[in-house]
């Protein structure tokens, strides 16, 4: 019932009573069944320009909008300690005016257009994403054309946006115990990875970045090579090319970006850290080493994940919050990019909740599964709520154009996506047991505890800061 | 397979967002390059049943796809809860999927998550929902499930244990987590005090424990019945083939033995308070100001609609451009109006570090004063009405979206012509129209109600500026001041 999203649309939608919507099927004119997908996005087309600009269309006239999502891969996986939250930053900056819209006018001519736009950064991409009637897809062309192309940085936008950067830390990390937890495991849970730098940035770092450092990542990262333009809906693949064509073909390419070459060493022990916060309910979190999005063994991970913690009839949720009632809440999670990333199961406890249980239970829980495997019928239900959800990750032209974008970008062919439901069911219940063994070892885990204090801790100086200076 | 966004992609990755796309900017208001879209979005002409027992089904074929939703109402919700045991019908609501019929509350979720399906219940101020989606090949347990724990719910004594405290529990954490997720609940709480309307819906830490099996029973005998249902259901089945199907299985539903909760109607409320609640930790001070707005069928609701857009219901409102755009002194500000069967809040809100809360707040007042004065001109009317209907399309589209529209428009007793008529409401509205809407729903400057949840140490001596503080610390058991401290 609390639960909440981070997304900028919390604080609207908590501005309304909120409104259950039933998960809407997907539109696709296919039968839910694994062999039967084929037909599903035969009317997708791409073509890759002379620029190395890869463009996705996938076509669908239900409604007279459309989707753009712009990927572009940098993310704070490309950051290194001084320019950490740079990429986060850099992607504020893209909507801070350009040569033919300045300040400000990006967001007012969309919007005084019918559009609506957002963008988010993760460790591995950034993505921009436009929503619009498709009355104004050639000024949507103008709009993105101005910005990839002309960036300008204006020094005092600049420290302006710091200020918006800091609020953004201070509600999403420091004034939220779960987030906050999760930067210090992650930050231990990697020693050599860049994976260790949380997205929004360090403090000291969301101060000190510089102006050249914000033109060579436009130079560098923000190159149509190192990008895939993805268009879902009330479009023709035809007219989406020719407005490329006439737009961004003209951006030159760059030389491709350095390779992240780091790559995180053989963890041989477990690691623990402890957080103390003014708080009533302790926290854990379990971060296991991983795997990459390519990684054979993603699809059984999947698998395993979901029975082990999603939904009422999970193997974690029936044993801890049900039966012991140890936590309230308990969850896996697993989120693949390029390089291998961390596996979490994380569970929130009541007040006064016993934390040393709390993480035997869920140990032995993973032990039991690595040693005697999962049911038949656990692996069926499995895989049918990974197809709904494969389903409803199709159910509008915005999560299409993230799926089809999230494909391409991390399997490396957008095709892979209408693949998925084949690749689940060729998973066997050895597969998940193996996945298992391979995952779920304590000397490759880092355990976070967040135990409540009574008292405040005096606030962290970066925080208070004042960002204008 | 990367999994769609969702929260947990959010917080797991503390994936980071721009900011809203939200309105308009007074420097230099821009005319809109292109016509307007003017499509519209027409809602499906539904086969409506009412059953014996006045249980109404609105029903709409989309044979495209192999899926099905529903959207379930149920009149009453948390209007019902009776004085000191807030949250019972969230209790109840969270119950009724916890064993029914046949299955106990283990039985049931396996049902539930061994198709693949969703199925979701929830208590809201003025009704019960449940939501759901099922394959098609499974409509058979989908109506099975529904009219089981509609009609035959266990409330089994151990589940209803757990479950009120994990609700107590979860309101505890929510406390530890971003006060963005409850400053509207103290907002209402504050502003309603007194009123149904105020009640917090999910319970309170005091109230939740006192919450018995005897609370719930009555609540479900009270107000939970047939004649308090509107089913909506959307996707991919014979209309004459299900109706049968729901008719068999919830035509026999027997009546609430209560007649419907009615709240009187709500007002606007005159002059200033403040709500101020300590939150000794926060490097932030989260505020929400606002008063009583409209109802869900005022008649202006569409011209209300361009009202909020420019004021903070888009990226370019005239709030996120002066306190984020412009100053940099927060991550997002925005306004709106909740809207149920009586008129419910009207809020802006916004969030600043607690050093600069005077700056944001003073230039959040500043901006509505102006704003009441002087309105909007031709480029900022004709570019929220660009951008509103613009970004409506996708608001009806898909199945699941399409049935709750239709239940929540049969529950207001509004017609189609709510989704229709929307577009040509949209482009009649003219400034006379505004000025008048906003004289009518924006109360004065001098009438706000102020929420601020922050570290009450450095802003106790400011707060006093806005008007009478009441304090309240955000550890104690309620969304509201104790008593004495009123």
């Amino acid at each position: 019932m609390f639960r909440q999203s981070l997304l900028w649309t919390s604080c609207l939608t908590l501005l309304a009573a909120p409104a259950a919507i039933a998960q809407a099927p997907a539109k696709a004119a296919a039968q839910p069944a694994a062999t039967s997908t084929q037909k599903l996005g035969s009317n997708v087309e791409s073509r890759t320009f002379k620029n190395g600009l890869k463009v996705i269309v996938w076509p669908d006239h239900d409604i007279p909008n459309v989707t753009l999502n712009n990927w572009f891969r940098v993310g704070s996986r490309n950051e290194y300690p001084g320019i950490t939250g740079l990429s986060h930053f850099f992607e504020h900056m893209m909507f801070n005016g350009a040569k033919k819209y300045g300040p400000g006018e990006f967001d007012r001519v969309m919007e005084a257009n019918g559009g609506a736009n957002n963008a988010f950064t993760s460790e591995d991409v950034t993505v921009y994403q436009d929503w619009f009637p498709r009355t104004a897809l050639d000024l949507i062309f103008q709009l993105e054309a101005d910005r990839l192309q002309f960036l300008s940085f204006d020094p005092k936008v600049i420290e302006s946006e710091r200020g918006v950067v800091y609020s953004e830390r201070r509600s999403s990390v420091d004034n939220n115990n779960m987030v906050a937890l999760m930067e210090q495991v992650q930050a231990t849970a990697f020693v050599a990875h860049p994976y260790q730098f949380p997205v929004i940035g360090w403090p000291s770092d969301i101060e000190s970045w510089r102006m050249e450092d914000l033109q060579r990542y436009f130079k560098t990262y923000y190159a149509p090579n190192n990008g895939t333009l993805v268009f879902t809906g009330a479009v023709t693949p035809a007219e989406v090319f020719a407005l490329v064509e006439k737009y961004l073909e003209p951006i030159p390419s760059q030389p491709p970006p350095e390779p992240v070459r780091t790559k995180e060493p053989e963890q041989q022990g477990e690691r623990r850290i402890v957080l103390q916060k003014l708080a009533q309910s302790p926290l854990l979190q379990l971060a296991y080493q991983g795997m990459a999005a390519k990684d054979a063994d993603v699809e059984a991970l999947t698998l395993l994940l979901n029975i082990l913690g999603d939904g009422d009839s999970s193997r974690l949720h029936r044993r801890l919050v049900e039966e012991e009632r140890a936590a309230i809440n308990v969850a896996t999670y697993f989120s693949p990019g390029f390089d291998p990333s961390l596996v979490w199961v994380t569970a929130d406890l009541p007040p006064k909740g016993n934390l040393a249980r709390v993480e035997a239970l869920i140990t032995e829980e993973l032990a039991r599964v690595v040693k005697s495997g999962v049911t038949e019928a656990e692996l069926t239900k499995a895989r049918n709520i990974t197809l709904a959800t494969f389903w409803r990750s199709l159910e509008t032209i915005n999560t299409r154009a993230y799926a089809l974008g999230a494909a391409e970008t991390f399997r490396g062919d957008y095709r892979q996506l209408f693949e998925a439901p084949a690749r689940y069911e060729r998973v066997t219940r050895e597969d998940l047991r193996k996945v298992a063994a391979r995952i779920f070892a304590t000397q490759r885990r880092t355990v976070g505890w967040l135990v409540p204090t009574e008292e405040a801790a005096a606030s962290p100086t970066a925080a208070t800061k004042d960002a204008k200076r | 397979m990367i999994a769609p966004l969702s929260w947990k992609t959010v917080i797991a990755t503390v994936l980071l967002s721009s900011g809203p796309a939200l309105a308009q900017s007074v420097a230099k208001p821009t005319q809109p390059a292109t016509a307007p879209s003017t499509q519209g979005v027409t809602l499906p002409k539904p086969t409506t049943l009412t059953l014996a027992n006045g249980a109404r089904l609105l029903l709409v074929e989309r044979r495209d796809v192999p899926l099905i939703s529903f959207s379930a109402w149920v009149r009453g919700g948390a209007l019902a809860d009776p004085a000191g045991k807030e949250g019972l019908a969230a209790l109840t609501a969270e119950l009724l999927q916890r064993g029914a019929g046949s299955r106990d509350a283990r039985q049931f979720a396996e049902a539930v998550d061994g198709v693949g399906a969703t199925l979701k219940t929830h208590a809201d101020l003025e009704h019960l929902a449940v939501t759901g989606q099922f394959m098609s090949r499974d409509s058979a347990l989908m109506v099975e499930l529904l009219s089981d724990l509609l009609t035959r719910p266990r409330f089994a004594q151990d589940e209803l244990k757990k479950t009120r405290e994990r609700m107590a529990s979860e309101i505890i954490a929510a406390k530890d987590g971003d006060p963005r997720a409850l400053i509207n609940t103290y907002f209402e709480a504050f502003q309603f005090s007194g009123h149904p309307y105020g009640t917090p819906v999910g319970g309170t830490e005091a109230s939740l424990p006192t919450l018995s099996r005897k609370d719930v029973l009555a609540y479900a005998k009270n107000q939970l019945g047939g004649d308090r249902l509107i089913l909506s259901v959307v996707g991919d089945f014979d209309t004459k083939e299900l109706a049968e199907k729901l008719g068999a299985a919830l035509g026999g539903w027997a009546k609430a033995a209560s007649p419907a909760p009615q709240a009187p109607v709500t007002t606007v409320t005159k002059g200033r308070r403040v709500l101020l609640v300590d939150k000794p930790d926060a490097t932030q001070t989260y505020f929400s100001v606002g008063n009583t707005g409209i109802s869900r069928s005022d008649a202006d609701r569409v011209t209300v609609d361009l009202v909020g857009t420019v004021l903070g219901g888009r990226f370019t409102s005239l709030l996120n451009t002066e306190l984020r755009v412009k100053s940099g002194l927060t991550y997002g500000a925005r306004a709106g109006f909740s809207q149920s069967t009586h008129p419910g809040a009207f809020v802006m809100f916004s969030f600043t570090q607690t050093e600069t809360t005077e700056k944001a707040l003073d230039m959040a007042l500043d901006v509505y004063s102006r704003y009441r004065k002087s309105g909007m001109d031709d480029a900022m009317l004709a570019s929220a009405k660009a951008y509103v209907l613009g970004q409506f399309p996708p608001e009806l589209e898909t199945g699941g979206q399409v049935a709750n529209r239709l239940s929540e428009l049969a529950f207001y007793s509004l017609d189609a012509s709510d989704v229709d008529g929307f577009a040509a409401a949209v482009s009649r509205a003219t400034r006379a129209d505004v000025s008048t809407v906003i004289g009518r729903t924006l109360p004065a400057p001098e009438d706000l109600t102020f929420v601020l949840i922050g570290k009450a140490a450095s802003i106790r001596e400011l707060a006093r500026k806005y008007g009478p503080v009441t304090e309240m610390k955000i550890s104690d058991k309620r969304f509201t001041p104790a008593p004495s401290q009123r």
